[in-house]
């Protein structure tokens, strides 16, 4: 762990955890995709969105999934959290094979999502209530209460998401899919409708959720953010364009966590990696290679 | 409530003022024109206040204002709740399901734009009856508006709601009471409203070809075959006020439960 990281750490965790806890990185593969293809009936005739896609990811880990718009992320993603099935192919949570959306993947969706007609805490009491059918009420309500608690949320419970901010109904979302206490984590470009500075504390945010669940939680997110993957990430997925769009390649990101916002952009790890994205995704970089 | 005397209220009080003085002036200057075959405001004034009276009194020869306007009320009422009974279910299933839109849909759009007025001869060979037959004619009237309002809210549930609902595992009955019916609700209101409208208008209508009743037997009977203008204008008044009032009844409750998707 890199020591001046550690003496000004933003992703600082809640007081009483023990702050230096490894990522818990078991070999079991937590989410195992299997040469999954999806293809759509369109009236234009058959759409492939995704190809011969093939993803391990190991219990804990953070994976962030970039590419182009239209380039079949979100399909991706839907086809993991079991709301579209793979024309071939297979996808595994947890040793089992995903044929439907299920309570071990909680989903955050790309524009919140929030029942506009239920309050915050109606709108995580729902979700709660219909996912966790073994617990009784009163679980369920301190399961609500502890999770609004954990986004700061608690004093909003009764406002309707229209009387909300962008970053309070992410975070609303948010508290719903951890309410559920899912092992797996689904993000569908979580933070794209927020302003940076908002963005920001965001990603804070979540590592500090991630951090309290020991970081045991799997994690894979959406994303078009450069920045934001590097900094969340343990591995960025970088697709081709669509249709029919493939994995173009996986880059490692070795940065020692907790990382630091401020610092990070200045590790010479983190710049080989930038640059090496930023190649991946753009071949034309100013007007004169407009040509 | 605190700002019910604000300048902007006074204004459209004026306003309101300003158009029912112009109406009166124009209606002035018809029964000028017209030697008062069409009565003046001021003697439809005094007709209105002698129809006023009593208005409950319930004798076998005579009926108050009152128990016309309740009885026409009444009617409207049961026709439409049946109407509505009917159509929002149906309205619900034809939005969820395609095919059902496809086989429903062909009969509501040859039978929507019937007459309402052809409906009664129908419902008076059915019931033999002629009260019956209006409350039928109503019944089949407001069907339609409620029906594709509701028809088209389901339909239109937005993708991400269905998706939170999938993604939670949400039961069918969480998903039609929370997401479905308060989703729809704007919808269905809105369709009533219309539908509440249609009836009103139509109710007028069956009572004249039906008699015996309500506020359209008195427009026909003690208006017209009783030689007094005052009183059929007297009648529009009537009708035209109630009419307004079931509309904003029904677009108070679309406001209420109208929300920010």
């Amino acid at each position: 762990m890199n020591s001046s990281s550690v003496a000004s750490r933003i992703e600082t965790i809640e007081p009483g955890v023990e702050p230096s806890l490894k990522p818990v990185y078991n070999s079991a593969k937590c989410i195992d995709i299997r040469d999954v293809t999806v293809s759509f009936k369109t009236p234009k005739g058959l759409f492939t969105a995704v190809k011969n896609i093939s993803l391990s990811v190991k219990k804990g880990e953070i994976i962030s999934i970039i590419g182009h718009s239209g380039c079949g992320k979100s399909t991706l993603m839907a086809t993991i959290s079991g709301m579209v099935k793979p024309t071939s192919g297979e996808v595994y949570a947890n040793n089992n094979l995903v044929t439907k959306p299920g309570p071990d993947r909680g989903i955050v969706f790309q524009n919140y999502s929030l029942l506009p007609w239920l309050t915050v805490y109606r709108n995580i009491y729902e979700a709660v209530d219909s996912a966790l059918k073994n617990k009784t009420a009163k679980e369920k309500r301190e399961l609500v209460e502890n999770n609004m608690k954990m986004v700061k949320l608690s004093d909003h419970r009764d406002k309707l998401p229209e009387q909300l901010s962008g970053g309070m109904k992410q975070r609303v979302a948010i508290a719903r899919a951890f309410a559920i206490n899912p092992s797996i984590l689904l993000l569908d470009e979580p933070f794209g409708a927020l302003d940076a500075l908002t963005k920001s504390n965001m990603h804070i945010e979540l590592l500090k959720l991630w951090n309290l669940d020991n970081r045991e939680k799997t994690i894979i997110m959406v994303t078009h953010d450069i920045e934001e993957a590097i900094f969340l990430s343990d591995r960025v997925v970088v697709m081709n364009d669509g249709p029919a769009a493939t994995i173009k390649e996986i880059v490692d990101v070795p940065l020692s966590r907790p990382r630091n916002k401020k610092e990070i952009v200045h590790d010479k790890t983190y710049m080989t990696i930038h640059d090496k994205l930023l190649n991946l995704l753009i071949d034309k970089f100013s007007i004169d290679d407009i040509s | 409530m605190k700002n019910i005397f604000s300048l902007k209220t006074l204004w459209s009080f004026l306003y309101f003022v300003a158009g029912i003085a112009l109406m009166g002036g124009i209606w002035e200057l018809i029964s000028y024109l017209t030697k008062n075959e069409i009565p003046s405001p001021r003697n439809t004034w005094l007709v209105f206040k002698e129809v006023l009276q009593n208005p409950m009194q319930d004798d076998p020869d005579y009926k108050g204002i009152g128990v016309k306007l309740l009885s026409s009320l009444k009617r409207v009422g049961i026709g439409f709740g049946f109407g509505s009974l009917i159509a929002i279910p149906v309205g619900m299933l034809m939005g969820s399901n395609k095919i059902i839109m496809s086989i429903v849909n062909p009969m509501v759009q040859i039978l929507r734009p019937v007459s309402p007025l052809a409906w009664f001869p129908l419902g008076l060979a059915i019931f033999q009856d002629s009260p019956k037959a209006s409350i039928f004619m109503i019944f089949i009237c407001s069907l339609w508006p409620a029906l594709i309002n509701t028809a088209f809210g389901v339909s239109h549930i937005p993708q991400d709601h269905k998706n939170v609902s999938k993604a939670f595992g949400f039961s069918n009955w969480k998903y039609i009471t929370k997401v479905v019916v308060p989703f729809t609700l704007p919808h269905i209101l809105t369709g009533l409203r219309l539908s509440i409208g249609v009836a009103w208008m139509v109710i007028v209508a069956g009572e004249m070809l039906s008699g015996g009743m309500g506020l359209g037997y008195f427009v026909w009977e003690e208006g017209f075959n009783g030689g007094s203008v005052a009183k059929i204008i007297v009648a529009i008044i009537i009708i035209g006020i109630v009419g307004l009032l079931l509309d904003r009844i029904f677009m108070g409750l679309q406001k209420r439960f109208s929300y920010a998707v």
